[in-house]
């Protein structure tokens, strides 16, 4: 199946030379075919999403301290999205314990994105770079936003 | 409203906030005026996602002959980096302007908000952040912020979501081809 959609993929970019409008209904489709760019801003504004969602929460709560940043370093949560890849059944269980472990920002926000890249769209890393291309798209937008919404929040809530 | 928001502590933080937001706008207009809606950019913009696009192509598709194919790839490739570095160019007018706007509101909220914390930071940040993050504040408390990060925060993420959301950030291929992060060519390996 993922062959099938690498070759609708590359049909699609030399036949029309552009790809077709995006549509909604794109976003939830395991059959629909992505183009590089598209993806690309899809997970750069999910990430921004899930960064203003968090930052709200852990500033309305408030979750203090620096480990609701980041538990384990991004390149560790690659190297997780790695593994997690050739545990591919297993995926839910392993998210599931890093919640358990500690919801440090940037794994929870790694890991949304990994699971609708890998698990909704159901897309080939491989044609689009790799996890890593795919996991840093609006990363550090998302961190700065995050952290300005947690800030903000937790200073003009609390004081 | 007004009453409210003044009666908050850390309300210097929205205006710190607003003012980003306002030049963040400001400095989107000036590089539109100044790089965006030259006809040299778009057509620069536009052979750098053709090429990028037919490199892709050309990377994922079989061809029959590898000899060929490595010719045709170098050729497309140094098409795409010498288009990159032409838009670079093109944009080191605008990126002076706006460096200078940038530093003129700087001055500004610093001329407003020196020495007062305007946010509580919901952490201790790494020594090296406090640099930063405690800048020209009195006392030892690590979680004042002052004025200069929560204005790098808000650039950042601001300027950034801006640029995307009016289609003006710059196209991957570029950032690709520019080498950011440079490998080894496995061809000389």
């Amino acid at each position: 199946m993922k062959e099938g959609k690498l070759v609708k993929f590359n049909l699609q970019q030399l036949q029309n030379g552009h790809v077709a409008p995006f549509k909604l209904s794109k976003l939830l489709d395991p059959e629909a075919s992505w183009d590089k760019d598209q993806l690309g801003d899809v997970l750069h504004w999910i990430r921004q999403v899930v960064a203003l969602v968090c930052g709200l929460l852990w500033g309305a709560i408030p979750f203090v301290g620096a480990i609701w940043i980041v538990l384990l370093f991004h390149c560790t949560a690659m190297a997780l999205a790695d593994a997690m890849h050739l545990c591919h059944i297993s995926f839910g269980y392993s998210f599931l314990s890093l919640e358990i472990i500690g919801q440090g920002f940037l794994v929870l926000s790694s890991g949304i994105i990994y699971g609708y890249y890998a698990i909704i769209l159901k897309i080939d890393e491989e044609d689009f770079g790799g996890h890593g291309t795919l996991l840093q798209e609006g990363l550090f937008a998302s961190l700065t936003l995050f952290l300005l919404a947690w800030i903000l929040v937790y200073s003009l809530a609390h004081f | 409203m007004a009453t409210l928001l003044s009666g908050l502590k850390y309300s210097d933080s929205l205006a710190v906030v607003g003012i980003s937001i306002c030049t963040a706008f400001l400095c989107e207009a000036i590089s539109w005026l100044l790089i965006y809606r030259t006809s040299s950019y778009k057509s620069l913009r536009s052979s750098i996602d053709k090429a990028s696009k037919k490199l892709e192509s050309m990377k994922t598709l079989d061809k029959p002959s590898k000899k060929s194919k490595t010719k045709k790839m170098d050729r497309v490739e140094t098409s795409l980096k010498e288009s990159s570095r032409d838009l670079s160019f093109s944009k080191f007018k605008s990126g002076a302007v706006v460096a200078l706007v940038l530093f003129v509101v700087f001055g500004l909220l610093n001329s407003l908000f020196e020495g007062k914390p305007v946010a509580k930071l919901p952490f201790v940040p790494a020594s090296i952040v406090q640099k930063m993050s405690h800048r020209g504040l009195q006392g030892d408390d690590p979680t004042d912020c002052s004025m200069a990060f929560l204005y790098f925060l808000c650039s950042i993420s601001i300027r950034t979501n801006l640029q995307k959301f009016l289609g003006f950030s710059p196209p991957r291929g570029a950032a690709n081809a520019a080498g950011l992060f440079p490998l080894p060519d496995p061809k000389t390996n």
